[in-house]
């Protein structure tokens, strides 16, 4: 499938998330213990079933200083933007490029990549046509005439799905290949890995990967909560207590390129991507094969992409969500494909809750941030594995990886499970 | 690049669901008679708007398209289009998922905005709304508010891929895009990859889109992105006429069925095109401006050149973006000049948007699939309405009639809002067999 003597690595990182906004703070949570789950603020809660959730508590002009840029995006693409902005500067890939020849510069452009994971919308972005409703007293006709004179001009583009990988190029200049995934919860971790094969294609030399999400708003926890899919506290992925998710919000980016190129250009190799596996199980939208069919097969694919056993893995960052169906089959899956030699589980959404579009590759950051550390923290919401799930090896403390390979595995609706393959540089 | 070793894809199927036709020889034949999808909207009454015409999918029966019940109640208007177009392409190549390969068989799909339904927020108005109109959370917590997980499954930004994936039994590989206007065009150039990285034999790709309701076309109509000649639908979208005025706003899917082109010889199946080459470029302009020189469509013609191991001597017909705005139309056609040089003059140019709308992200893969009934037929389709020159767009417009000549390869770009660019290539199936012969 891919050119195994090049190596694709990863030279930059940015995340932001409720549990802080560099690796190093996220990792303070997620080692602490503490959940990052907490009261919400962005709407009074008291009447809700749900009362928490993991906003991000930054405010908007640290993550994005340009007031200017803040009237044309929405707060999903100022998370995407941020992580995006982080990662190019830890890579210093654009130092680098300053550097060149002015006649290198335009290639070099034209040859970065950038491909962005994102939700696709909001419900809330809907509500600025309230008003107009109300102006129009139910008349559609009326709706139209005053239109223009009710919802700002720049609403549409405030809202396209493909706003990050507008912005973050634009700043950037980052001319080559691109796409913007709208995936749901697979969006983010595609991303990395429709980078990576970018790059061993040939069609790019070096990419920005980056997945960003706001699912945290009312009619989504609504919707999530009537079919049965949320909790009303931190979640508690493969515990025989588990009742379900909990929104998070944010992004994460990474930049990737060839071993030889930040080798060449002095960069500091943070890990590399070894190979990912995607499929549908073809079930619908919310169905779930109950064989965990899907995770098994994207399991396989992987493993396969990067040439490993199943021995090889020292680490499995799972999806769980925190949901009665989705760890359970997660579960299965993961049985199938390692029988009684299982490595080390854990998870991270009990501590910065489900990002949706970005969950994926927020896990990928804080993934290789655990094999880096080689610790790998624990689920202290996990207090007793589900019997029905069985011999599992989830931990409520930190554990130490048993390689330097971890998979991360991301489960959406559509059926859609996804696994990247990662190895530490330490 | 290893670009001799290539796999070599084969496109078996199409299937399009358009403002001209609700099949794909329905869609052909209209674009070769020349005929216009713009109407006044009847969709929804739209006569408040500043732009009331729009190219609508007429007479479409979802039922029939979504024979699964279950199915069809999360389907929403752009997804029982792209079912019903998918059905078709797959019936055309004569091949289908079977539970022994379906784990080789991918999906790539453009999908449209997750644009709300106006009676949808309609309801959230009723509920949660204060007098002002200003949305107040705790009306969603009225017992009575009618949340519905039916349309909530519909609004996912993957529900078409799920739905797809769930009629045709497509287990493997599964991707969805969204780069505004340039979606389908990305969504058949991932499926391009996936083939040929080895992910998957065969693919099913395409995309799907409607806008023409309240909430979609509010956007643009505040954007001043549309024509509003309502008096003159038909005459609206006018690609490269000096007298453009924006486009006219259209529905509908196409899809594509890929092969692996050694096993499509093998069982004998008609071969379209070779899908020969994509090549995808960012602008970096500005968010719904076009760069006044190609600057960013011409990378991304060079490399869907350069992947297809062609020049621009192979192309004998370009189905440009055209979408009948000033800038787009300016933007393509310096880009188009920049890359063919003299050639232009020869090279067949047309929008099939002057015919059918712009279909958003469902535009590259119907455009796509021109390409290869173009190819087949070996006849390039109008650009309709064009009648003023513009010096800017001085380009070689297959105008009034179709032009019939042979046709060895075919480009087809698609230019999104966010400054995505989408080129494709498409080989005549006799030139792969020539080349390999010499």
């Amino acid at each position: 499938m891919k050119n195994a003597s090049e190596k694709i690595v990863i030279t930059g990182r940015g995340i932001v998330c409720g549990a802080g906004a560099t690796p190093d703070d996220v990792w303070s949570v997620l080692e602490s213990g503490e959940t990052a789950v907490g009261p919400y603020s962005q709407w009074d809660g008291e009447k809700w079933p749900v009362q928490v959730a993991a906003e991000v508590k930054e405010n908007n002009r640290t993550l994005v200083p340009d007031r200017k840029l803040h009237k044309t995006i929405s707060r999903t693409d100022m998370f995407g933007i941020y992580a995006a902005d982080q990662a190019i500067a830890e890579s210093e890939l654009l130092a680098h490029r300053d550097a060149l020849e002015e006649t290198e510069q335009g290639p070099f452009n034209d040859r970065t990549g950038l491909i962005v994971g994102a939700g696709g919308g909001n419900y809330s972005s809907n509500y600025d046509y309230l008003p107009l409703i109300t102006e129009a007293e139910g008349s559609l006709q009326k709706f139209g005439s005053e239109l223009s004179n009710m919802v700002t001009p720049m609403w549409l583009l405030k809202n396209l799905p493909n706003n990050v990988l507008c912005h973050v190029g634009i700043r950037g200049q980052l001319k080559g290949t691109n796409a913007c995934i709208t995936n749901q919860c697979s969006s983010g971790i595609m991303a990395v890995a429709e980078s990576a094969s970018a790059i061993w294609n040939g069609e790019a030399d070096r990419i920005v990967a980056a997945g960003h999400d706001s699912p945290f708003e009312p009619e989504m926890v609504l919707y999530y909560h009537k079919l049965g899919l949320m909790s009303s506290e931190a979640p508690k992925p493969f515990d025989e207590q588990r009742s379900g998710t909990i929104f998070g919000e944010g992004a994460a980016s990474v930049v990737l390129e060839r071993e030889s190129d930040a080798e060449a250009r002095g960069a500091e190799v943070l890990g590399e991507f070894l190979g990912f596996g995607c499929c549908s199980e073809a079930t619908g939208i919310l169905d779930l094969d109950p064989d965990g069919d899907g995770v098994r097969r994207a399991i396989e694919q992987a493993l396969d992409d990067a040439d490993l056993a199943p021995s090889d893995v020292g680490l499995i960052c799972a999806h769980g969500n925190g949901t009665r169906a989705s760890d359970l089959t997660e579960s299965i899956g993961i049985r199938h494909v390692f029988g009684d030699a299982i490595p080390p589980v854990t998870g991270f959404k009990w501590a910065y809750g489900h990002l949706i579009a970005a969950s994926g590759i927020v896990d990928i950051v804080m993934t290789l941030e655990a094999l880096r550390r080689k610790s790998a923290p624990g689920i202290p919401t996990c207090e007793k594995v589900d019997p029905e799930i069985g011999d599992f090896p989830v931990s409520t403390e930190s554990v130490t990886p048993s390689s330097d390979v971890a998979l991360v595995i991301c489960r959406g609706f559509g059926g859609m499970n996804v696994v990247v393959a990662l190895r530490a540089t330490s | 690049m290893a670009s001799t070793e290539k796999r070599r894809i084969a496109v078996t199927g199409i299937g399009m669901v358009t403002p001209v036709g609700n099949t794909t020889e329905e869609t052909w034949a209209a674009l070769l008679a020349g005929k216009s999808g713009a109407a006044p909207i009847s969709n929804f009454d739209a006569s408040g708007f500043s732009t009331t015409i729009g190219a609508e999918v007429k007479g479409f029966d979802a039922a029939s398209a979504v024979p699964d019940p279950r199915l069809l109640k999360c389907a929403s208007r752009s997804h029982g289009f792209a079912l019903a177009a998918a059905a078709e392409a797959l019936a055309d190549a004569g091949i289908s998922p079977t539970p022994e390969d379906s784990h080789r068989w991918g999906l790539a799909v453009g999908a449209g905005m997750m644009s709300v339904a106006y009676d949808d927020l309609k309801v959230v108005h009723d509920y949660a709304t204060d007098e002002n109109g200003y949305f107040d959370a705790d009306g969603l917590m009225k017992p009575d508010f009618p949340a519905s997980p039916v349309n909530f499954c519909r609004w996912q930004s993957n529900a078409g891929l799920g739905l797809l994936a769930k009629q045709f039994g497509i287990r493997g590989y599964a991707t969805s895009v969204h780069t505004a206007c340039a979606s389908g065009g990305q969504a058949i150039g991932s499926a391009l990859k996936a083939m040929r990285r080895g992910q998957c034999d065969f693919m099913l790709a395409g995309g799907f889109d409607s806008m023409l309701n309240p909430i979609g076309i509010s956007g643009f109509c505040l954007l001043g992105a549309l024509s509003t000649d309502n008096d003159n639908p038909t005459g609206a979208s006018r690609p490269f006429d000096k007298t453009r005025n924006g486009f006219v706003l259209g529905e509908g899917s196409g899809f594509l069925v890929l092969e692996d082109w050694d096993k499509a010889i093998e069982r004998g199946a008609t071969i379209y095109a070779e899908l020969a080459g994509d090549g995808n470029s960012l602008s970096c302009y500005r968010i719904t401006d076009s760069p006044p020189d190609g600057n960013g469509p011409i990378q991304a013609i060079h490399q869907a050149l350069g992947d297809a191991d062609t020049t621009i001597e192979e192309i004998d017909y370009v189905n440009a973006h055209g979408t009948s705005t000033q800038m787009n139309d300016r933007s393509e056609c310096a880009a188009m000049k920049a890359v063919f040089g003299e050639r232009i003059d020869e090279v067949r140019v047309s929008s099939t948007k002057s015919c059918m709308g712009h279909l958003i992200a469902a535009a590259g893969a119907v455009e796509a699939a021109v390409c290869c009934l173009a190819i087949r037929d070996g006849i390039a389709p109008i650009n309709a309405n064009y009648e003023n020159p513009d010096p800017d767009c001085d380009v070689n417009l297959v105008v009034g009639e179709p032009r019939p000549g042979r046709i060895r390869a075919a480009l087809t770009n698609s230019l999104g809002f966010g400054g995505s660019n989408s080129s494709l290539v498409f080989r005549n199936p006799e030139n792969v067999n020539s080349k390999e012969v010499s």
